[in-house]
């Protein structure tokens, strides 16, 4: 049987699926990426071969997708290497083909997708800064004493949730230090984070959207049930949470690789090879371009980062001046 | 009499006046000499210059000036502050020459323009060449002669802009912003590489020229007392049939922007996409938005 496999490599987590040719997903995983995603993948592809049956399922497209997308598609030798926003929509409209609008929490970036007729028309991402995205909501809950995974629960104990300042992370921090020192619940504070965290979302990301339903929730934050439930406040309508919500971009990304013509021939065996990656500074020009190469068995296989051919490293016995 | 030097600093207003600047000096028998393109060693020299808070492009024009000092007589560095009665142009360009002079303590050649006082370009830069020792008939002979020079040239690129646009079957992409940011290899260049290696057909805003200005502007908005942004606007509304997609591209923290990207956004009818740069060196997040933004592009046309 021909199978996809999709791989989505977040900052914080790493999400991984193997669909058949009906979309059904055979095997999936979530690990947090640790801040080395070439590790991630190796421990990922572990275990969705464990989930498999190998002399039945063969992978023979495989799609990469979030920002370590291109490192990690260099190593799988993917045959396709799509951005994040199609291919949330891709995974998304799978399941709800008469899916509007998707939200979409991650751990560094907060996106909302504007869908019509099952065609991505309107997208737009945080720009800046992260603020209000898991990583801040991660930092706070450790502030607060409490696990990320129960901030949801108490949110949602709380009866008076506080007021905590949302334009800026760093005001929201100090805010939330603040109403912690006068004496205020700790549950009324973590609902608090949970409505700014919302509030924030929608005059950034939000801005100017028209938001129609039905709306999906997805990223690290949607599994935040007080967030959810601050979005329902706030829109007044329904917001749905799939419990696979968190494996969309992985799932889209393998359903482009089941479209795409190229052909590949994985057998799992990625975690024997040794993976590394080496930060080179460019001297060609004073732009000092920062060239990023990755190796396979100590051979080079690819590179980037660099903003001009000079530091083009194909062929980069050639280049003295690196 | 030892040729004189002029430095042109390769950023803001070079991109809008280069051909009038070079060739004035030039005319005038000056030798002149530009910085390079704006690279990471610019940009922190520049940014070592600036407050804080100044905008990106402000931030790599001190970069370049700082380059030029000691490689030339003077550096230019213009005073414009209203070139159309009633409108503006964003304060940094009223502030610049005064600015510049603070920071470096140097004597720095200029010229103002000012429509609501009856300065007008040609006074400055006949003001401009007796300063640096030539007669009014020398100054307005070489100024006259550069406009000519800038007229043909703009026209030029306006004719090699419209046939691509005609001819070319690939995806067309409006990148509306100042030419600073457009052009600009640290700002626009980014952006423009990634188009490219999309195989998309680039159109860059500056390359129409308004006949009627204030009546152009209306499809997007009633008024706008920002000169440059509303030549940006009434580009916006003529290429708006005639493209794909519009990205917005704006440097970080733009005031007339903030304000001229909000009409834009919500008058505008056909895939658009604002991009802020800033001075952070990755092309990560920009790659993400570009693709996804091509992407929603591609899908409409397939779908009609």
């Amino acid at each position: 049987m021909n199978a996809y496999l999709g791989v989505d490599i977040g900052s914080i987590s790493t999400k991984g699926v193997v669909i058949d040719e009906d979309n059904n997903i055979l095997a999936s995983d979530y690990i947090w990426t640790k801040g080395n995603p070439i590790d991630a993948v190796k421990r990922l592809i572990d275990n969705l071969k464990v989930q498999v049956d190998k002399d039945r399922v063969k992978i023979v497209g495989i799609g990469t997708t979030g920002s370590a997308r291109k490192l990690i598609g260099t190593m799988l030798d993917a045959t396709v290497i799509k951005n994040e926003i199609t291919a949330h929509a891709i995974g998304t409209l799978s399941l709800y083909p008469d899916v509007r609008t998707i939200f979409e929490i991650g751990g560094q970036d907060s996106k909302i997708i504007l869908i019509e007729d099952g065609i991505v028309t309107d997208y737009a991402m945080n720009t800046l800064c992260a603020a209000g995205t898991g990583a801040f909501l991660s930092s706070q809950a450790e502030r607060l004493g409490v696990a990320v995974e129960d901030f949801g629960k108490i949110a949602l104990s709380s009866k008076k949730p506080t007021k905590i300042a949302a334009r800026c992370t760093v005001f929201a921090e100090s805010d939330l230090v603040h109403k912690a020192q006068m004496g205020y619940k700790k549950e009324d504070i973590i609902a608090g984070l949970c409505n700014s965290v919302v509030s924030n979302y929608l005059n950034n990301v939000g801005k100017g959207k028209k938001i129609h339903t039905p709306i999906i929730f997805q990223g690290g934050v949607s599994k935040n049930v007080g967030v959810k439930k601050a979005f329902e406040d706030e829109v007044k309508s329904e917001v749905i949470v799939d419990e696979n919500g968190h494996l969309m971009g992985a799932l889209g990304v393998a359903i482009l690789s089941k479209n795409a013509t190229r052909r590949t021939n994985f057998d799992f065996s990625i975690t024997d090879d040794n993976f590394e990656t080496k930060g080179v500074e460019c001297n060609g020009c004073s732009n000092h371009c920062e060239i990023i190469c990755v190796s396979k068995n100590h051979q080079m296989i690819d590179s980037w980062g660099n903003r001009c051919s000079k530091g083009d490293l194909i062929d980069k016995q050639n280049k003295s001046h690196l | 009499m030892n040729k004189m030097t002029i430095g042109i600093p390769k950023a803001l207003l070079y991109y809008k006046y280069k051909d009038l600047w070079i060739s004035f000096f030039e005319y005038l028998g000056c030798d002149v000499v530009m910085s390079p393109d704006t690279s990471k060693e610019i940009l922190e020299m520049g940014t070592k210059k600036s407050l804080d808070e100044s905008c990106l492009a402000m931030k790599i024009y001190m970069g370049h000036v700082e380059y030029l000092m000691g490689k030339c007589d003077y550096v230019l560095v213009p005073r414009i502050k209203c070139l159309r009665k009633k409108e503006q142009v964003c304060t940094n360009f009223q502030a610049l020459y005064d600015l510049t002079r603070n920071v470096f303590n140097k004597k720095i050649l200029h010229y103002n323009i000012d429509m609501e006082k009856g300065r007008t370009e040609e006074k400055g830069f006949i003001k401009m060449g007796k300063e640096l020792g030539f007669t009014k008939v020398q100054s307005l002979n070489a100024y006259n002669l550069a406009k000519m020079t800038e007229e043909k040239k703009n026209k030029e690129r306006r004719e090699t802009q419209q046939k691509r646009l005609e001819t070319s079957d690939k995806i067309k992409i409006l990148m509306a912003g100042h030419p600073y940011n457009l052009y600009d290899h640290f700002i626009g260049n980014q952006i423009a590489t990634v188009l490219k290696n999309n195989s998309v057909e680039i159109v860059y805003s500056d390359t129409y020229e308004p006949l009627d200005m204030d009546e152009e502007i209306k499809p997007i908005t009633k008024s706008n007392y920002w000169t440059y942004n509303k030549e940006m606007i009434a580009s916006i509304a003529y290429y708006e049939s005639r493209v794909d997609g519009i990205i917005l591209v704006t440097s970080f923290p733009c005031g007339p922007d903030s304000l001229s990207n909000e009409m834009i956004m919500r008058n505008v009818h056909i895939p658009i996409t604002n991009l802020i740069v800033d001075e952070s060196d990755s092309d990560t997040g920009l790659i993400t938005r570009i693709e996804s933004f091509i992407d929603i592009i591609e899908e409409r046309k397939k779908n009609g």
